[in-house]
């Protein structure tokens, strides 16, 4: 119905159904957005999967993500080489994860790396007391912001190490009941 | 010495499994080099056939990939391997495939459509966004009312009132019958030359040229229609269309409870991992705009100062003599009973009210009115005061915050919805003189005819009332009350003012707020059949009122409701309303000697009746299949079947949760076993490098 787009082949409109949680008009209009981050960079026709990637500082001047505290960490966690640049596969998959469909495993794995600043695959004493710090910012005196981190591994850790491991996360969010909703973004 | 990374390899390897945990010993052995490796995600397991993994889930490949935690490009290609490698499989396999594929592309098409129509999907998510997740779900919930009282209205109109309007427009098919003179004098119309204001008093109380109208239930005659092929009984289709709504409204609160529901049972509902979870899991991702990120900041840091706080507070409370215990649980005591007399208090106050007010009924003029509106006034001004007075109790008592909370709400929860109660209550002894069938007045016509011509109506027009004075009260408080207040602040700069403070947008009183008006219009539904119609056009009103103080006049809350439990909690509190809605239902269906003067039933010695009477006329086959079906002989096996299912769920569901809390257990054991293990390997490190230098020095 209505005109025939040349931005994907359907093929590739079929892949991106399949690989993420969107349909086909959100891909599309997820394009356009993609798009209206650099025009001149981003060409409009996708059809031959050219390989083009937007650094770090564009990607986080969206309105959704600009005032997200962890926007660098979501960023860098999506982008194959670590330093946060994004081609249009992993800005799909990026929205695919926090959108409202994705299950609580995924959306877990994919925090946990946002949450591990130090990319060790643990969540130590200081990924924790930069978590919270983003989260509060800096008002807690050090002293309450050391009782919380403390407290918090404390609950979590399970196998006893003084950091959390993946298991010791996910075990601790399955019991979080607002995990899901508040792991959304809305676009 | 230096720590291993293969040695720990042995111990972390995992050939088979997810390709997530398995990665981990490439990942830390590279750490060293830099970060600008591919080495951000987790390697793909590309041995692994494709009917492995359709055994693990129905859903076929492309489920799975979905969830996959692999990076886009490797998922299609992933994707693209699947589909050339053809799977060998049965034909019947290959079919039931296909059906799946075809009933997913079906079911994203409707979540498609139905995405175009939902009502103030926008409107919704920038309150989500702007003020969080707990005002989103006083809206959520509204929108939820807004569209069941809009089904229930189609239902109504749909099986009563087109017909009612079709047929008395065609010529009448009243079933008349001899009955007691006096009772069955009815006479709603005004007498004589009627002043315009009056219309607008009229309007308002429900009296007047209201009364006598599709509005309310004295209107609506017994017709019954009967053609060669076709035949229309409207009394009993007044009667199954109440209890169908009634139904109606059940199984979606119900199917609305289940998601909810599975939520909070996974969770446990544990108090336990407080802090973890506020420094996980609180951030809003969906926060929009520089104020509300700022906002979710700080209300992020009071929760946590506020658990720091409940912590002390526990601990102080801990530390109490026996005798400060004794005076603060008698101290307790005396302020429950305070709260309690407090409410009951003001049940008092409707009772009278309502007496007053049915007594001096048939007033013209603004007297009239306001005799009329007297309940609804004294129902709101107690609604709105016993909580205050609570509130300050509270502070006495010296529970633990979240406790407060709890006992606050139960307490309103009670106030609000008993207060109907007795209104009710107080109705009911006046229409039937409280039950005594041999009281002067009720002796003829087994209900007081003298006051209650037509008692149906006047109890539709008291819920009327009700409705409407809520949202008179409303648009009111709105007005006079939060816009002022916004523009003092804002403009004023002395101290009280800044004291003052902004609205803070508080979800449980106004979820109280909704419940109550929903409770009204089902309790009023059988008694006045446009009462759901009037109130999703009062919703409506409601909303954009709601949103407008909320975007000019409020600032978001720092204490905030948990949006998942609260949604669980405000369907339990919208079932207790429905519940008592019911009990009214049933009461005045069976019990109640209807109107012999106006109304659908009025010929027959109780609504009820009808049913039997129709059933009767039934075909004999029809009739007996349904003595059939409720003889003994079918529902006691049917209670029995039904009992044997009911246990197999509960042991099913108590056999999980025993797993889950095993598997908890194992997995605090294998890390405790992975800890013993990295000790011994270190343990043996130093002894083999101990023994190294030892062996060099021989030669």
């Amino acid at each position: 119905m209505g005109n025939k787009q040349t931005i994907f082949t359907d093929e590739q409109l079929d892949a991106y159904q399949d690989c993420t949680f969107f349909t086909r008009k959100e891909i599309l209009r997820l394009h356009g957005r993609y798009h209206e981050l650099a025009p001149h960079l981003v060409p409009m026709d996708y059809t031959k999967d050219p390989d083009c990637k937007l650094p770090l500082a564009l990607i986080v001047n969206m309105p959704e993500l600009k005032e997200n505290p962890f926007r660098n960490r979501i960023v860098e966690s999506f982008s194959e080489d670590g330093m946060g640049n994004l081609s249009f596969n992993e800005f799909v998959d990026m929205f695919s994860v926090l959108s409202e469909m994705a299950p609580r495993e995924l959306k877990a794995i994919y925090a946990f790396k946002i949450y591990d600043f130090n990319v060790d695959n643990y969540l130590c004493k200081e990924d924790l007391e930069k978590t919270l710090n983003k989260l509060t910012k800096e008002e807690l005196t050090p002293e309450e912001v050391e009782l919380v981190c403390q407290k918090a591994i404390e609950e979590a850790d399970l196998d006893g190490d003084n950091k959390l491991s993946f298991a010791d996360f996910e075990n601790m969010i399955t019991r979080a009941p607002d995990f899901l909703s508040t792991f959304h973004i809305r676009i | 010495m230096d720590s291993d990374p293969q040695g720990l390899s042995m111990v972390y390897d995992d050939p088979e499994g997810n390709g997530y945990l398995g990665d981990q010993p490439s990942l830390r052995s590279q750490q060293a080099s830099s970060r600008a490796s591919n080495q951000n995600h987790p390697q793909f397991n590309w041995s692994s056939t494709p009917a492995e993994k359709d055994e693990e889930d129905g859903g076929g490949p492309p489920r799975d990939l979905r969830s996959s935690p692999l990076p886009m490009a490797l998922k299609r290609a992933v994707r693209q391997v699947q589909q050339m490698q053809v799977p060998v499989v049965s034909s019947r396999e290959s079919w039931r495939r296909n059906k799946a594929k075809s009933l997913r592309k079906l079911k994203d098409s409707i979540r498609g459509f139905l995405y175009f129509f939902a009502l103030w999907r926008k409107t919704l998510q920038k309150i989500g966004g702007n003020f969080g997740g707990g005002v989103q779900s006083f809206f959520l919930f509204l929108r939820f009312l807004v569209v069941l009282n809009f089904v229930s209205f189609l239902l109504i109109a749909g099986f009563v009132l087109i017909p009612s309007i079709v047929f008395r427009s065609v010529g009448t098919h009243l079933v008349n019958s001899t009955g007691k003179e006096e009772c069955m004098q009815y006479d709603p119309n005004p007498q004589g030359l009627v002043l315009f204001y009056n219309y607008f008093l009229d309007l308002l109380s429900g009296t007047g040229f209201m009364e006598y109208s599709y509005m309310f239930y004295g209107y609506y005659n017994n017709t019954l229609v009967e053609d060669r092929n076709f035949s229309y009984n409207i009394p009993l289709a007044y009667l199954f269309t109440s209890f169908f709504y009634f139904a109606f409204c059940f199984i979606c609160i119900i199917a609305r409870m289940g998601t909810a529901a599975r939520v909070a049972v996974a969770t446990g509902g544990s108090a336990v991992g407080n802090y973890s979870m506020i420094v996980f899991t609180s951030w809003d991702y969906g926060c929009l705009g520089d104020q509300a990120t700022k906002l979710k900041q700080k209300n992020i840091h009071y929760r946590l100062q506020v658990d720091l706080e409940e912590e002390s507070l526990k601990k102080r409370a801990a530390a109490l003599t026996t005798k400060q215990k004794v005076i603060l649980y008698s101290l307790r005591v005396l302020m429950s009973l305070v709260s309690f007399g407090l409410i009951i208090g003001a049940f008092y106050a409707i009772f009278l009210a309502t007496e007053f007010s049915q007594g001096k009924s048939g007033q013209q003029g603004i007297m009239g009115l306001i005799y009329e509106y007297l309940p609804s006034i004294v129902i709101t001004a107690g609604n709105f005061v016993v909580p205050l007075l609570c509130d300050q109790i509270a502070l006495v008592e010296q529970y633990a915050p979240s406790t407060t909370v709890i006992v606050a709400l139960f307490r309103a929860v009670f106030l609000r919805l008993v207060s109907l109660g007795v209104l009710l209550f107080t109705l009911w002894s006046q229409i039937t003189c409280e039950g005594d069938k041999t009281d002067k007045k009720c002796e003829l016509c087994y209900y007081n005819y003298k006051n209650y011509q037509c008692w149906e109506t006047r109890i539709g027009q008291e819920m009327y009332k009700l409705t409407l004075f809520d949202l008179l009260i409303n648009i009111a408080v709105l007005i006079l009350v939060e816009f002022p207040r916004r523009m003092v602040v804002d403009n004023w700069s002395c101290k009280l003012a800044q004291w003052m403070g902004r609205q803070e947008f508080v979800v449980p009183a106004n979820v109280l707020g909704l419940v109550y008006g929903q409770t009204v219009v089902w309790t009023g539904a059988l008694f006045c059949p446009l009462l759901p119609l009037i109130n999703t056009v009062k919703f409506v009103i409601l909303f954009y009122c709601k949103k407008i103080t909320l975007v000019h006049n409020c600032r978001p809350a720092l204490r905030t409701f948990r949006s998942t439990t609260s949604a669980f909690f405000f369907l339990v509190v919208l079932a207790v309303g429905w519940g008592l809605a019911t009990v009214v239902l049933v009461y005045s269906v069976a019990q109640i000697h209807p109107s012999m003067g106006c109304g659908p039933f009025r010929f027959s010695p109780s609504m009820w009746l009808i049913v039997p009477t129709t059933f009767n006329s039934l075909s004999e086959t029809t009739k007996e299949f349904l003595f059939f079906i409720g003889s003994q002989a079918f529902s006691i096996p049917l209670c029995v079947l039904s009992g044997v299912v009911l246990c197999y769920f509960a042991s099913l569901a108590s056999v999980y949760g025993n797993s889950v809390a095993l598997l908890r257990a194992q997995l605090k054991l294998e890390g405790r076993d992975k800890q013993f293990l990295v000790k011994q390997i270190e343990m043996l490190g130093q002894q083999l490098h101990i023994s190294k230098p030892s062996t060099g020095a021989q030669d």
